[in-house]
């Protein structure tokens, strides 16, 4: 157990296509419940700071200017009388020679996008003009004294109608031979032979469900702060992915080198991947850059609430299904078609979860993905709605055509790649993990809770308010391919580790998650790590997307423990030095490092307990010979004082995700939701949800249990009230506010019952796998079975409002 | 800073005079004035405790005033529009929307903000902390200052009533389970507290 071994074990589970082979053999703080949260006494006494709380001497607010016309060219600009409007400090204008045509603004890759546009879009869009002034009251103002002289052009709000031959282009700059852009860009994913499947099959249901567009809301509207520091920035990102952040700030202005740039990245008032995703999202600081140059003042960019609902999540559509099956359930065939509005990153797919999840042999999803004049549709909580939405209605329409009970047809198809379990299980064996049954343990679980046995019905008994009961299930997902540095440093004086990382935070507690790693793995207690996030000296870890916050950061905090576990207890049993007054003796002279062990930050030697130094004093005070030395022993007359040798140990994980198919899906979940529908009003009761998800091994239960609920609500929401309104005349949105566009409240879902299974089958550290993105995106489409199962009428039009019901009651 | 750490100067001789009780009788010795005329839009109230003499604009919301003139910052704005509740403070004991609020209209009023509870150690906050009642915590204080007139109105709060004053606030994260179990239990602290202190519910 050398530093090499520990090194070489670290690398054998990077890139982890196998079970996690070295776990801890105990954990104290892992899986344990009642650990305080590091950042919740911040949060709850309104002391943690946000970018939308930065205040800095002098600083100017600016604001956009934004298209009243949902697709509209700038002809001509008059901006003299805002300028002259006291309290405004600075105009930029599209025309400004300073700006270049486009630039690296953020995104997943290095991409271009013009800054500050001549051309609208989408109405409300921030185009032609920014203005920085001493309030943000006196920015809007001024902005409303701008004279824009617009050629309106004409615009689309509907996929299917972006179609059409005839159809005019809603984006010519970007797309200007046609709307339907994704043609041949990874949008098929198929296996197998449908048509063959198809004629397998004892019944075929053809049906056609739409998703319409519903945004994430992120608390804290988007904002930033520039600020310069003589030659170089100092930034205030609201981003969920700062290491892009400052890329992209590198990039700008003939390259800003990254050691001169100075970057925080405080607590965000989430916005679910959502924001952060849009290749917009560094326009604001771009432009906020300029005037921040030119007026030698920061400059805080602010978006309205209203400006904030521009844009969406990825599945708006209209999806057209052919499903084959056998009468006892077997789904012989899946053919998917869905056109997708203003899908920005396209190659997710809509019936991918069909293909990783199922043995379902013969499957074909098609992504076509065509541009409308809205705000852009981007991951928000996650990029797989889509999928979801397909093996949702998939399923749930076979159960109930064949008229069995979905949670058996789920068992019948489970599988991976058109591969039955024997398969995946022979797949699970040979990367060494246990093999359980995923699917089955979270359903088991699920049904006991939701009482399935006793109420699940045919569907449509009237009953007044009619009752129903829904179920539906899918794999995890991590997706994303990985990586992520840190560093871990015990700090002199007190003996303290510090974790040194990056802070992306959306309140998903993963901070405290990494403490808890690093305790464990270290031997101390919890109330001993900290985790010190920065973007200055490196350290850049794992965003919370694609749900790898955990799995990779995880496996980057425990690299880095463990070696500097090691070095811990090589330099407690050698001297810290020879030098010509003698050596700084070692603390344990008669052992060796395996002799050794730290147990609640006290290093002991395992056979005789009662040998033991606790880590403060193995450090020793920082005294007057400066930080690595202490004084007493000095001050007594010894020759010289004790010292120490620094430990820090720096490690990092990379590895390859879901995303490229390197690895099958292992672990599942299952989600069952109660619903009473009112017949006179259509209104939908969500009595009762029960979340079941595999997560592997939990590191923090109430972290977990907190994105089941958390999920639920948003899940809730999404399928039953949340829409984007667009007027058909004007393009105008219509519900861009909190009072038109509903979110769920505290009192718009019953009890939720969380269930956690830990079957150990994750490819993160000791077992894990993300749930982050899982709920809120699985329960959406969950609404549709549930409410079928109340009224024995498929609504498979989304969100399911009270309209809706009562339409397909034949009531409206 | 200005509009808060002004001298207060003498309409009648202009003499500085450091405080306004100074002012005060200054006027009313020298000039023989029965009352201080005072700039209309000069409030006075006290949030926290402390009292805070400051001229406003008509237009600025009590959430202005806190958050960007007094760098109270625990007071978020979400929807800017009397539909979420993070905004929440507590205005003479009632919760109220500070971003629904003008300024002008809080003159004599006494404004108790997340900073305050927090000051005082209330119960609430650890109880927040303890049950994770927040994720990514933009909304949190809003909860705090909306259950804390709760408490102080009705101490003995139940379930159903903590979910009803709650019902108007917005959480995206969907902490919402969380919250009635950290009201109830820091209603039972300072329930017990008050009881070993002798201080009953009077009942």
């Amino acid at each position: 157990m050398d530093l090499a071994n520990e090194e070489r074990k670290i690398l054998e589970l990077m890139d982890n296509l196998r079970a996690d082979r070295y776990p801890l053999k105990e954990y104290r703080h892992i899986g344990k419940r009642g650990i305080r949260r590091i950042d919740g006494y911040e949060k709850a006494s309104g002391k943690a700071t946000y970018t939308m709380d930065v205040q800095l001497p002098g600083m100017l607010y600016m604001r956009f200017l934004t298209s009243p016309y949902p697709h509209a060219e700038i002809k001509s600009m008059d901006t003299r009388k805002a300028e002259a409007l006291p309290g405004v400090r600075a105009i930029l204008r599209y025309d400004d020679p300073e700006l270049p045509s486009e630039a690296d603004l953020g995104g997943h890759a290095p991409s271009s996008v013009p800054i500050l546009p001549r051309v609208a879009h989408f109405e409300g869009e921030e185009v032609g003009a920014a203005v920085a002034a001493d309030s943000e009251a006196t920015a809007e103002e001024a902005l409303r004294m701008i004279t824009v002289e617009w050629e309106q052009r004409p615009f689309l709000l509907d996929g299917e109608e972006a179609l059409r031959p005839d159809a005019p282009l809603a984006n010519p700059e970007e797309y200007p031979t046609g709307n339907y852009f994704n043609q041949g860009m990874m949008d098929v994913h198929e296996l197998g032979d449908v048509e063959k499947g198809f004629s397998e099959a004892d019944v075929i249901l053809e049906f056609k469900s739409r998703r319409r567009q519903h945004t994430w809301v992120g608390p804290e509207r988007p904002c930033g702060v520039f600020k310069w520091n003589g030659e170089y920035p100092e930034v205030w990102v609201k981003q969920q992915r700062p290491q892009i952040a400052k890329r992209a700030v590198s990039s700008w202005f003939r390259k800003v080198p990254m050691n001169k740039i100075t970057m925080h990245a405080p607590y965000q008032g989430a916005s679910f991947g959502g924001w952060s995703q849009t290749p917009w999202n560094l326009g604001g600081h771009y432009c906020a850059a300029i005037l921040a140059k030119r007026t030698g003042r920061p400059v805080k960019w602010i978006f309205t609430r209203r400006e904030d609902f521009y844009g969406g999540q990825t599945d708006e559509g209209i999806y057209y299904f052919k499903v084959g099956a056998k009468k006892d359930g077997t789904i012989t065939s899946v053919k998917v078609r869905a056109v997708m509005s203003n899908m920005i990153y396209c190659v997710f797919g809509v019936a991918k979860h069909l293909i990783e999840n199922t043995k379902i042999p013969n499957v074909y999803g098609k992504t076509e993905a065509v541009m409308v004049n809205k705000g852009i549709n981007v991951p928000t909580r996650c990029e797989q709605n889509p999928n979801t939405h397909s093996l949702t209605l998939v399923f749930d329409h076979v159960a109930n055509a064949l008229g069995l009970d979905p949670t058996d047809v789920a068992l019948k198809n489970d599988g991976a790649h058109g591969h039955d379990m024997a398969w995946l299980d022979q797949r699970k064996e040979e990367m060494g993990f246990r093999v359980r049954d995923s699917l089955r343990e979270c359903i088991e679980k699920g049904k006991v809770a939701i009482e399935w046995d006793k109420k699940w019905h045919a569907p449509g008994i009237p009953n007044g308010r009619m009752h129903g009961l829904g179920f539906t299930w899918t794999h995890e997902w991590e997706d994303s391919v990985g990586s992520s540095e840190i560093g871990i440093r015990i700090e002199r004086d007190d003996g303290t580790a510090t974790i040194f990382g990056m802070r992306c935070d959306v309140g998903v507690n993963a901070e405290t998650a990494y403490c808890q790693i690093a305790a464990d793995e270290l031997g101390m207690r919890m109330e001993d790590v900290f985790y010190r996030p920065q973007l200055d000296a490196g350290f850049f870890a794992m965003t919370p997307d694609s749900s790898t916050n955990m799995s990779v950061n995880g496996f980057a905090v425990r690299n880095a423990a463990r070696l500097l576990k090691r070095k811990i207890l090589e330099a407690a049993v050698n001297p810290a030095g020879e030098t010509p007054r003698g050596a700084y003796p070692a603390a344990f002279p008669e052992h060796k490092p395996e002799d050794l062990d730290i147990k609640d930050s006290v290093i002991y030697v395992k056979g005789d307990p009662s040998n033991r130094i606790s880590l403060a004093e193995f450090v020793q005070p920082m005294g007057l010979e400066g930080p690595m030395c202490h004084t007493p022993e000095f001050e007594k007359g010894a020759p010289k004082s004790n010292f120490t040798v620094p430990l820090f140990a720096h490690s990092w994980q990379v590895q390859s995700g879901g995303y490229s198919d390197t690895r099958p899906r292992l672990c599942r979940q299952a989600h069952f939701m109660e619903v009473e529908v009112d017949t006179e009003t259509g209104e939908v009761f969500v009595t009762k949800v029960v979340n079941a998800n595999d997560v592997g091994k939990v590191i923090s239960w109430e972290s977990c249990e907190g994105q089941q609920y958390g999920g639920t609500y948003m899940g809730v929401s999404r399928g039953l009230f949340e829409e984007i309104v667009h007027d058909p005349v004007t393009g105008v949105m219509l519900n861009g506010n909190l009072l038109d566009y509903k979110i769920a409240t505290m009192n718009d879902v019953g009890p939720i019952e969380t269930l956690l299974v830990e079957t150990g089958m994750g490819y993160g550290p000791y077992g894990v796998i993300g749930i982050g993105e899982d709920v809120a995106t699985v329960v959406p489409a969950l609404a549709g079975p549930a409410v079928h199962n109340a009224i024995g009428v498929w609504i498979d039009d989304f969100p399911i409002t009270p309209a809706a019901v009562l339409k397909a009651l034949g009531k409206a | 800073m200005s509009d808060i750490t002004r001298s207060f100067v003498c309409p009648y001789c202009a003499t500085k005079c450091g405080t306004f009780e100074e002012l005060k009788s200054h006027v009313v010795e020298q000039h023989k004035a029965q009352r201080l005329p005072r700039p209309e839009d000069q409030i006075r109230l006290t949030i926290n405790g402390q009292e805070y003499s400051i001229r406003v604009e008509p237009e600025w919301t009590l959430h202005h005033l806190i958050h960007q003139k007094l760098g109270l910052t625990g007071t978020k704005l979400f929807c800017d529009r009397g539909a979420c509740s993070a905004c929440t403070v507590i205005l003479e004991g009632r919760p109220i929307l500070s971003c629904m609020m003008l300024a002008i209209e809080c003159d004599g009023k006494a404004i108790e903000t997340v900073e305050g509870i927090e000051s005082k150690r209330h119960p609430l906050i650890e109880a927040y902390v303890r049950n994770h009642a927040m994720q990514c915590g933009y909304c949190t204080p809003g909860f705090i200052t909306t259950a804390k007139a709760l408490l102080d109105r009705e101490p003995d709060s139940t379930e159903e009533e903590i979910r009803d004053a709650l019902g108007g606030n917005l959480c995206r994260c969907g902490t919402y389970p969380q919250h009635p179990k950290a009201v109830l239990e820091a209603a039972k602290e300072l329930n017990e507290s008050a009881e070993r202190r002798g201080y009953g519910s009077g009942e």
